[in-house]
């Protein structure tokens, strides 16, 4: 078991001059289970890969323990990785397969067998042991990849999206299995993912990763109750926060009508007079009368158990959005959560109050969070 | 024939709601086929099998090639074949390049493929070693010489000292004087200098072969490979080889049957005669000897049936030995 620590590590790519990953500084505690999680492009992978020895670091370092290893050949890292596409040898049997390693290792064969056993046990995958990885479902392969990372008892797990190409609901089953079975084994995992919610409910932590630059190291709860950062809370969260910008003058922001109040420490960490009001789905206050924010319900998205309204706002509440992509998804428009089953019907209009702890305050300019 | 019979299956397997098929279409079907099958056939047979039955008839008279008769001799053409010490002798060569040169030109093809594809873990994962893409064209360029131009050209190469041969001019550069020889006049060597081009003109289409076959492997399994600690050559024995073994096995067929003949490199190398003592004569080159020097067709003719009964036998042993399970990526 180990630590992990990227200190300053950085990766060049051939013909681009902006790091894929930039000045990265980590810690990852012994037995933790830490999510790097990012939009695509992000460097997530490339910072795993880093770590496994498979991508060069050009600057800074990364030591496992103590040790050092960042100059070190991946063999030599004690590592183990599943891979996005499982990367399981196509002509070797399941067996074979997870057992690879410590036939090179040249354990013996008895003892080989024993821990090939213990492993498929774990994974439910004696009864597939003979076969070959084209015999085998979606589920069944990533099964034999994560087989083949524990049968080492390495020091350290990465894991590449190893979720990605699974359906819908057996990756939220798997989701559990390996969350649990990493607590189980205690080995120190990082996991990377696209997805914030296999973020949010696997890791000890989460990492959010844009352009190459950590913006936020956090558990879960941290980066949900308190985003660093416009892009952290826009990308945290489903659906995501709701980010409104706003004028301060001497009361405080104001939106449509009603003014959150700026605390001293707020208002001298501001660098400009433009704030952006986050506010998340749940954070909102539905009132029928004319308090608060006139909106009008534009489309009702029943989860049965929750109820988003999407509802349209006056063009001055235009809601911001980090990503320039998303755009036109949703101008003018707020979502907010209203319990299940509500009666809410499109057209209806609403009036929107936010509620006072589910305020976020960003700096328009810097996209900072302003102190709390 | 068969086609006959297809057309009324056909039929009775169509869906019972259509309405038959009317004796125009019928006959149009049949046409069709015929079309595409019986020229085929008939070219096929030809130009292709009635040549063999052809030869296997004159293999079995004492024709001259000269003569508008023949006379039927029976198996006599076989019987003084396997009596005589240069049909052993040429046998004997071509079972050494049957052997050999595949053996060598297939493992030297595979090492080179694999070094030029995944030789080395690069700043991005595995990538070839350095130079790789100049390799890749370099290895191709003997595929672009004919046969004739490789044979004439390393004539030279292997000529004596005194008529310029480069091989023993380098030998000389090096200070190997010693070791300087009439390569192609020296019972010894002269067959295996054959060998040597032979495998020299054939690598760099395995190279080609072996190339596009790891490509297709998909690179996060030798990152796998890496990561569970497997060495080059482990990657190699363990991951690469089963991975083209396919492709190898299509190689390996091809190669001795290319091999088998030999024909052409040496009859430019050695003559007609063999080399010297004749002691690199091939079963082409005999063949070639007894047809269109002594004039004797029927006795050439025997060589060339042995020829075809060995190629037929080895292409059989050949793809029994190499049959494996087919790998799905």
């Amino acid at each position: 078991m180990a630590t992990v620590t990227f200190d300053g590590a950085s990766r060049y790519y051939a013909g681009n001059d902006k790091p894929a990953v930039d000045q990265l500084d980590l810690e990852v505690e012994d037995g933790e289970f830490l999510v790097l999680v990012g939009p695509s492009g992000c460097g997530k992978s490339t910072t795993l890969r880093m770590l496994a020895g498979l991508e060069g670091v050009d600057e800074g370092a990364i030591r496992i323990g103590e040790r050092e290893v960042t100059n070190l050949p991946p063999k030599d890292r004690d590592i183990a990785m599943v891979f996005q596409n499982y990367a399981l040898y196509p002509h070797m049997t399941v067996a074979d397969n997870i057992g690879f390693h410590l036939k090179i290792k040249k354990m013996p064969k008895a003892e080989r067998a024993e821990r090939i056993q213990e492993a498929a046990k774990l994974l439910d995958l004696e009864p597939y042991l003979e076969r070959k990885p084209a015999k085998l479902s979606g589920g069944q392969r990533q099964r034999v990849a994560m087989g083949r990372a524990i049968v080492r008892r390495p020091q350290v797990f990465c894991m590449d999206e190893p979720l990605s190409n699974l359906d819908a609901k057996l990756r939220v089953q798997t989701r559990t299995q390996i969350a649990s079975l990493q607590r189980r084994l205690g080995v120190t995992t990082i996991y990377v993912t696209h997805d914030q919610v296999e973020a949010m409910t696997m890791g000890d932590r989460v990492a959010v990763l844009k352009d190459g630059v950590l913006q936020q190291c956090d558990t879960p709860i941290g980066l949900f109750g308190k985003p660093k950062n416009l892009f952290v809370a826009g990308f945290i969260g489903s659906p995501a926060m709701n980010l409104i910008p706003a004028k301060v003058n001497g009361e405080g922001a104001l939106i449509g009508g009603q003014t959150i109040p700026l605390t001293p420490a707020q208002r001298s960490a501001l660098t400009g007079t433009n704030v952006v009001v986050g506010v998340r789905p749940e954070g909102w206050t539905l009132k029928s009368d004319g308090e608060g924010i006139p909106a009008m319900v534009e489309v009702v998205e029943e989860l049965g158990s929750d109820q988003f309204l999407y509802c349209s706002t006056s063009a001055e509440l235009a809601s911001v959005d980090t990503e320039p992509a998303d755009e036109a998804e949703a101008p003018h428009t707020v979502t907010v959560r209203a319990p299940g089953m509500s009666a809410f019907q499109r057209g209806e209009k609403v009036a929107l109050v936010p509620q006072p702890g589910a305020v976020h305050l960003f700096d328009a300019e810097s996209g900072d969070r302003l102190p709390d | 024939m068969s086609v006959i019979d297809v057309a009324p299956r056909a039929e009775a397997r169509g869906a019972p709601r259509r309405p038959k098929p009317g004796p125009a279409l019928q006959h149009g079907k049949v046409g069709f086929v015929l079309a595409f099958l019986a020229v085929p056939v008939v070219i096929y047979g030809l130009f292709v099998l009635s040549p063999y039955v052809q030869a296997i008839y004159i293999s079995l008279t004492d024709w001259s090639g000269l003569t508008a008769s023949q006379t039927f001799v029976g198996f006599d053409n076989y019987v003084r074949l396997f009596e005589d010490d240069q049909f052993w002798v040429a046998l004997k060569n071509n079972v050494i390049l049957m052997l050999v040169v595949p053996v060598v030109t297939l493992a030297l093809g595979l090492f080179f493929a694999s070094m030029i594809n995944v030789g080395r873990r690069g700043k991005s994962g595995i990538e070839g070693v350095r130079g790789s893409k100049v390799y890749r064209v370099v290895y191709f360029f003997p595929l672009v010489l004919s046969m004739a131009v490789i044979g004439v050209l390393f004539k030279y190469v292997f000529a004596p000292t005194e008529a310029g041969g480069i091989f023993n001019g380098l030998l000389g550069l090096v200070g190997l004087d010693g070791l300087t020889q009439p390569w192609l006049g020296d019972p010894r060597f002269a067959f295996w200098c054959v060998v040597v081009v032979m495998i020299w003109a054939f690598v760099g289409f395995y190279v080609v072969l072996f190339s596009a076959a790891m490509q297709s492997i998909p690179k996060d399994i030798y990152e796998a490979a890496l990561l569970d600690g497997s060495s080059r050559f482990t990657t190699f024995r363990h991951v690469t080889l089963p991975l083209v073994w396919d492709t190898v096995q299509v190689g390996w067929v091809y190669m001795a049957i290319q091999a088998m003949d030999g024909f052409a490199l040496v009859h430019i190398m050695l003559g007609i005669s063999g080399g010297p003592s004749r002691a690199g004569d091939v079963l082409g080159v005999a063949l070639y000897r007894s047809a269109f020097n002594s004039y004797r067709f029927g006795y050439a003719s025997a060589i060339g049936v042995v020829l075809l009964v060995l190629t037929l036998i080895i292409s059989v042993l050949f793809m029994r030995a190499a049959r494996r399970e087919r790998v799905e990526l």
